[in-house]
């Protein structure tokens, strides 16, 4: 991909990745950091979009990444983690979003992301596992073992 | 779906990705119109479309692309100042000698170009510059050697300009070869300090950058740096 459609897929795609990294940090600040970080990595690597089947697929799948790398990290989820819900986006979704990311932080890479895939996106179990590139019985074993990390929220809705 | 939390956020039929994908006409026709006519009849996934769709602008990207094509105005102008690039007079060198990095009579060197609306120019000492404007350095090495371009802003905040990874990057050997990253200016006015590292090994940026910003930093060993100013108003 030459770097001119990269910019070009910045002013297309690029509030996609915005608003989903708002969704799963919860900070505009740092929504805005995987946003740049997101398409500085595309110079980097442009192969990895260009042989991609659906540039919005690659997309949620590399925010995705980026976000919850942010999450695991220890210094920078303590932060995030920290924050109260913008007055605006106060109400049950943003409550519900605020417990999740903290649980996200705890899971294993792979579960938190069908966790993100299937409880945030509305994924069915079909296409978490093209998501995941695994099969929908390993898309069902992985969100069993999230399941009881998730059963609190449950209780609560 | 059908667990209480994903209705709690998500509350769709149809997932956010299929609705990206149909709005941005990703889906084929016969997908395309399935979804076209659930969404025609059902409050909840039109609804959130329409949240999906919502425009909203963009901060200009940090990192601007402008890798020139063969024959761009950035190379010409870069081709152009590498025949005088011996004696460049922008730059102010503190030299350490790296351990097993020999000279052969050209010192290593950090220049920059700025694009001011349609026009590219090659950076002076003490060059005053413009919020938008877009940066683009080059570099001069008579060896291969490990770079990192480095700034410490009006503020005093330490950042890194290039490369994008934590460490600093392997060039080969070249004159005024531009760096494939630039970055575009924002509105904090003030001089800026750059420092062009030019290192023997693979050393670790945030140190470095830390210590730019402390104002206690040593130069690693093994590299040379050079330094200059430019002034944002």
């Amino acid at each position: 991909m030459p770097v001119i459609e990269v910019d070009r897929l910045y002013r297309t795609h690029g509030h996609i990745v915005l608003r989903r990294a708002r969704t799963l940090l919860g900070s505009e600040h740092d929504a805005q950091e995987v946003l740049q970080e997101l398409f500085a990595s595309l110079l980097r690597s442009p192969g990895s979009v260009r042989n991609a089947g659906s540039i919005v697929s690659w997309l949620y799948q590399a925010t995705t990444h980026f976000c919850l790398n942010q999450l695991r990290n220890r210094r920078t989820s303590a932060r995030l983690l920290e924050q109260k819900p913008e007055p605006e986006a106060a109400g049950p979704r943003a409550e519900a979003l605020a417990e999740v990311r903290s649980l996200l932080s705890q899971m294993p890479p792979q579960v938190a992301a069908a966790v993100v895939y299937h409880h945030l996106d509305g994924m069915t179990h079909t296409e978490v596992a093209e998501m995941l590139g695994c099969s929908r019985r390993q898309v069902g074993y992985l969100l069993e073992r999230a399941q009881q990390t998730l059963q609190r929220l449950e209780q609560s809705a | 779906m059908s667990t209480p939390l994903a209705q709690r956020l998500w509350p769709a039929c149809l997932s956010a990705l299929q609705l990206d994908r149909f709005r941005m006409g990703e889906l084929s026709g016969a997908a395309a119109e399935e979804v076209r006519a659930h969404v025609a009849g059902c409050t909840r996934c039109a609804e959130a479309i329409r949240v999906l769709s919502v425009d909203e602008a963009l901060p200009p990207m940090r990192v601007v692309p402008l890798q020139p094509r063969r024959s761009s105005l950035w190379r010409r102008r870069a081709a152009a100042a590498g025949v005088g690039v011996a004696a460049a007079t922008s730059l102010l060198f503190v030299l350490r000698p790296a351990p097993g990095v020999r000279s052969k009579g050209t010192a290593p060197a950090l220049s920059m170009y700025v694009q001011h609306g349609g026009e590219v120019r090659r950076a002076g000492p003490g060059e005053t510059v413009a919020a938008g404007d877009a940066l683009r350095f080059a570099v001069t090495t008579p060896v291969a050697a490990y770079v990192a371009v480095l700034s410490i802003d009006p503020q005093g905040h330490g950042s890194v300009y290039f490369p994008l990874g934590a460490r600093a990057e392997l060039l080969p050997a070249g004159q005024e070869v531009p760096l494939p990253i630039g970055t575009r200016l924002d509105a904090t006015v003030g001089e800026e300090r750059i420092v062009g590292l030019f290192c023997s090994a693979p050393v670790e940026l945030e140190p470095v950058r830390a210590g730019l910003e402390s104002g206690r930093g040593t130069l690693p060993d093994g590299c040379q740096e050079t330094r200059w100013s430019f002034v944002k108003r």
